[in-house]
């Protein structure tokens, strides 16, 4: 009935008037025009463009402590000593020279460099000494625990700070001296207001900072929120022009451009398009055949300070026997982690400490399962359990040495294993460690253990684990670990087995206690390194934890531009790069 | 009833709709797993800062009494600062929502008078080749994955053709030079129109579809019959009798989506690097952000309340059927 009808014509022309001769056009202005722009951008080499996964959290120091915040604040404030990006030794930063550490007294001296701030005004050992006393007067998270131990700070000279300690000290260099310098110009007024505040801390961390006051390569020149972040060269910057550590330090370049982008997806086009000299932030594998498939991308692989593991609760059954956790660690087949999950980008732990972290890991702690087949890691650890008095109604291996489907494995005391959950992050969340996961209860499985892999979100999993301790297994780890390994103590020390403590196991061993305790004491580096080594091999002997692998860190940058990337431990995104990147003429 | 009667009775059923919802809200985050500090796994961080965060924070105090400081707070009109940020929720709300309202509200407008337009052309061609075309297209539209389409969108127009960006709100290599305020203005549209191609095309579909429906439903009544038996133009018979009755779902839904176009969308958002609330709401729930969830549920709340009440008012304005 109603196909005879048509559109009445006028209004059909109207909207045909409308689009083509007001829409059409002024799409066309605005697409012509923006290419023209990202034409005339890409040929700029005076900005050196870098993409981030995320926008920073925010540009105050007390608060800013995510990786992206890291990242943009790592360039302005700085540490008095840092770590050489290819020896990892703490060298000398603004500070000047190695400090003089008197042992009878209890004392480092150290004298500051001439360095200056981004306005101009001197760094003295007056902010030093205001950076000491703004982590005790706040408690500021990460710092104060770590400084508390300082008894005194002395100012003799405005280049020279002496600090008195309460107590030796493995840390002081490592986890005090690193911390960064701030001026008392900037936070000095922030302080004093806060301080007379019910909330001070909240005060000083929600502090607006505008424009950053630091001693680093870098300034913040603009931060257009949702946008980007433009950086600038710091005129006053200390260590420009000077050889350390062996780099001719610049900065070369004179602005830093950062771009965020929401997708990894969406960064790989920018770099494939030029948009971006490189994404700060670790490539999956998934993504390398592509970029190396392109001339203007160079890929960098480098090793990672980062630590995924399997965890047991050791306070409860059935993980509260060591022996069932060793033939654990027996059957976990870590290569066939690496080549299937980590497609071949990493390589497996065998210590808690990375290998990365070469002067502190222990290559020759016990391991498990290495060399072995499954039917041979599945025949070992069903003799370790056998001898520890586990039995099955169907044993995971037949008389005749085969493999075969088990069931129903008992305990040393005769009752039947209950079932119990490996905990992991999402997939959505950590594809790796969700599918290292669900092979270990595979593997678990074909040794008779009635093992449940269990993605949880990963708030509800850290209060699982790490609060209510109410957990049998769980797959986690640490990203980026301090290069020192003092966080040994934090995890395994029987007085962090505690809700919110950092032992999350509930790992009890009064030797290791006892040698957690005596290292921080210990100055001498090389005898620290010995008892570092005893508690590696104590941990992969009583395994709380079980190393499972660490992955490479996988970085992109465009190579038509810019050259010179400084390679470490945790990747090319560090100060030294962008101290000695230059452009390509 | 009324009108003013009408509309005090409505007022004071969102007012205590919206004090349930403000009241649900604040326990449903407080009884989530976690709290703002547990999820970060830092081994610098000790128990004891954590502890010392948490006080600071003012989470160590019991319920009842975060709960009262929360109602004044927001009886005041202090929603306070962002955990994560450090920064006034209000001024991070206002700072994400112009971009959102520029690129969501934009787009449901758009499509919204695009798909009325074209369902009713539809409509009054059923079963013609253009209808059987453009149902068949905005099934496919409205059936569209957004991630999927996006990516593809960005990877055609954007990667391959290098028409438009690859995300953000602008060029910044432009905005820190001396670039006119009329170039500023054309880069913001010229990075606004990808995602709002995308917006556009995904939202038509149900519009087209709704209006389509609802046209034809109409063409059904009698009262059509007898404009035609009248001797009314097609035009008017289209326009004036059909349409203008057909309109009141699509003005439902229209209004509906307006509301939730603050809303903002996550997925959207982050593949166009587009810095709106959505992906905000989403970062705050994860990581127990309260105030700065909190807040953005209660503005969606409060829109979504208002929207509805008005798309009340307006029905019973557009149909003399309806009375108060």
């Amino acid at each position: 009935m109603h196909q005879n009808r048509t559109i009445p014509k006028k209004i059909s022309r109207r909207w045909y008037n409308i689009f083509f001769t007001r829409l059409l056009p002024a799409v066309f202005l605005i697409v012509i025009t923006g290419m023209a722009i990202s034409c005339q951008k890409s040929q700029d080499t005076t900005f050196l463009k870098i993409g981030l996964p995320e926008e920073p959290r925010s540009l105050n120091i007390w608060l800013g402590t995510d990786i992206n915040s890291r990242n943009i604040l790592s360039q302005i404030y700085q540490p008095l000593f840092l770590r050489h990006p290819k020896t990892l030794e703490i060298i000398p930063w603004l500070a000047k020279e190695e400090p003089v550490f008197d042992e009878a007294a209890l004392t480092y001296t150290i004298h500051l460099r001439k360095a200056k701030w981004s306005d101009g005004s001197d760094f003295t050992s007056e902010d030093v000494l205001f950076t000491k006393q703004l982590f005790f007067d706040f408690k500021i998270p990460r710092y104060y625990s770590k400084w508390k131990i300082i008894e005194k700070l002395e100012a003799p000279d405005a280049h020279t700070v002496v600090f008195h300690l309460k107590e030796p000290s493995a840390i002081f260099m490592s986890r005090v001296m690193t911390a960064p310098m701030v001026s008392k110009k900037e936070w000095g007024p922030v302080a004093k207001n806060a301080l007379t505040k019910e909330k001070p801390l909240r005060i000083l961390q929600d502090f607006q900072v505008e424009k950053p006051l630091g001693t680093g390569p870098f300034i913040l020149h603009e931060y257009e929120k949702g946008a980007y972040i433009h950086m600038t060269k710091n005129p006053y910057f200390f260590g420009e022009g000077k050889n350390i550590a062996g780099f001719d330090l610049g900065p070369y370049v004179d602005n830093l451009l950062f771009n965020i982008y929401g997708t990894t997806d969406v960064a790989i086009l920018a770099l494939k398009k030029g948009d971006i000299d490189y994404y700060w932030w670790d490539i999956q594998p998934g993504y390398i055949q592509d970029l190396e498939e392109n001339a203007d991308i160079d890929l960098h692989f480098n090793k990672k300070s980062a630590l995924y593991y399997l965890g047991f609760n050791l306070r409860r059954p059935p993980f509260d026997d060591k022996i069932l956790r060793q033939a654990v660690a027996t059957v976990v087949d870590k290569q066939f982690i690496l080549n299937r999950i980590l497609q071949d980008y990493g390589t497996p732990m065998d210590s808690i400490i990375p290998s990365g972290n070469h002067f502190w890991h222990n290559p020759d702690v016990r391991k498990y399962g290495a060399g072995m087949d499954e039917k041979q890691r599945i025949t070992a650890a069903r003799d370790m359990l056998k001898s520890a008095g586990y039995s099955w109604k169907v044993p995971p291996v037949k008389d005749d040495g085969t493999l075969t489907t088990p069931s129903d494995i008992l305990l040393p005391s005769g009752e039947k294993m209950e079932k119990f959950v490996i905990l992991t992050p999402p997939a959505d969340y950590d594809p790796k460690r969700a599918f290292a996961g669900t092979m270990i209860q595979e593997w678990l499985r074909k040794l008779g253990l009635p093992a449940f892999a269990r993605p949880m979100s990963f708030n509800s999993l850290l209060e699982t684990v790490k609060g209510n301790h109410d957990f049998d297994a769980f797959v986690l780890g640490y990203g980026k670990l301090n290069l020192d390994p003092d966080y040994l103590g934090a995890f395994f020390s029987s007085d962090n087995d505690r809700p919110n403590g950092w032992n999350m196991s509930g790992y009890t061993n009064e030797a290791f206690d006892t040698l957690a305790a005596e290292q921080r004491l210990v100055v001498d580096v090389e005898k620290r390194r010995q008892m570092i080594y005893k508690m590696q091999e104590m941990l992969l002997e009583d395994v709380p934890y079980y190393p499972l692998y660490n992955p490479h860190i996988i970085e992109a940058t465009v190579n038509k531009r810019f050259e010179g990337w400084v390679e470490k431990v945790n990747g090319i995104g560090n100060i030294w790069s962008l101290c000695v990147v230059k452009p390509i003429k | 009833m009324k009108k003013s009667s009408y509309i005090l009775v409505k007022l004071v059923e969102v007012a205590f709709i919206f004090f349930v919802i403000l009241t649900v809200l604040f326990f449903l985050f407080r009884l989530s797993p976690g709290d703002p500090i547990s999820k970060m796994v830092d081994p610098m961080l000790t128990p004891e800062d954590m502890a010392h965060l948490i006080e600071q924070m003012g989470l160590d105090r019991p319920l009842w009494e975060q709960y009262i400081i929360y109602v004044k707070n927001f009886f005041t009109g202090n929603f306070g600062f962002s955990f994560h940020y450090g920064e006034q929720v209000s001024t991070i709300i206002l700072d994400k929502l112009k971009w959102t309202i520029l690129l969501f509200t934009t787009s449901t407008v758009l499509a919204a008078f695009v798909g009325v337009f074209l369902g009713k052309i539809a409509a009054w061609r059923k079963g013609s080749s253009l209808d059987n075309v453009m149902s068949i297209s905005a099934l496919v539209c409205y059936t569209l994955f957004i991630p999927w389409f996006a990516l593809l969108l960005l990877w055609i127009l954007g990667f391959k053709l290098g028409l438009f960006p690859l995300g953000g709100v602008l060029t910044p290599s432009l905005w820190v030079g001396n670039a006119s305020l009329f170039i500023r203005i054309l880069d913001v549209l010229h990075h606004l129109m990808l995602p709002l191609l995308t917006l556009f095309i995904i939202n038509l579909g149900s519009y087209l579809l709704l209006m389509r429906s609802s046209m034809l439903s109409v063409l059904r009544e009698d009262y059509i019959i007898t404009a035609r038996a009248k001797g009314l133009s097609e035009k008017v018979i289209r326009n004036k009798h059909a349409a203008q009755n057909a309109a009141l779902p699509v003005i439902t839904s229209v209004g509906l989506s307006l509301a939730f176009s603050i809303n903002g969308g996550a997925l959207t958002e982050q593949i166009f690097t587009w810095p709106g609330i959505g992906k905000e709401l989403i970062f705050a729930v994860s990581n127990n952000d309260y105030p700065l969830a909190q807040a953005c549920f209660l503005l969606i709340a409060l829109v979504v309340l208002v929207a509805n009440l008005i798309v009340d008012l307006l029905y019973a304005w557009l149909d003399p059927r309806i009375t108060y």
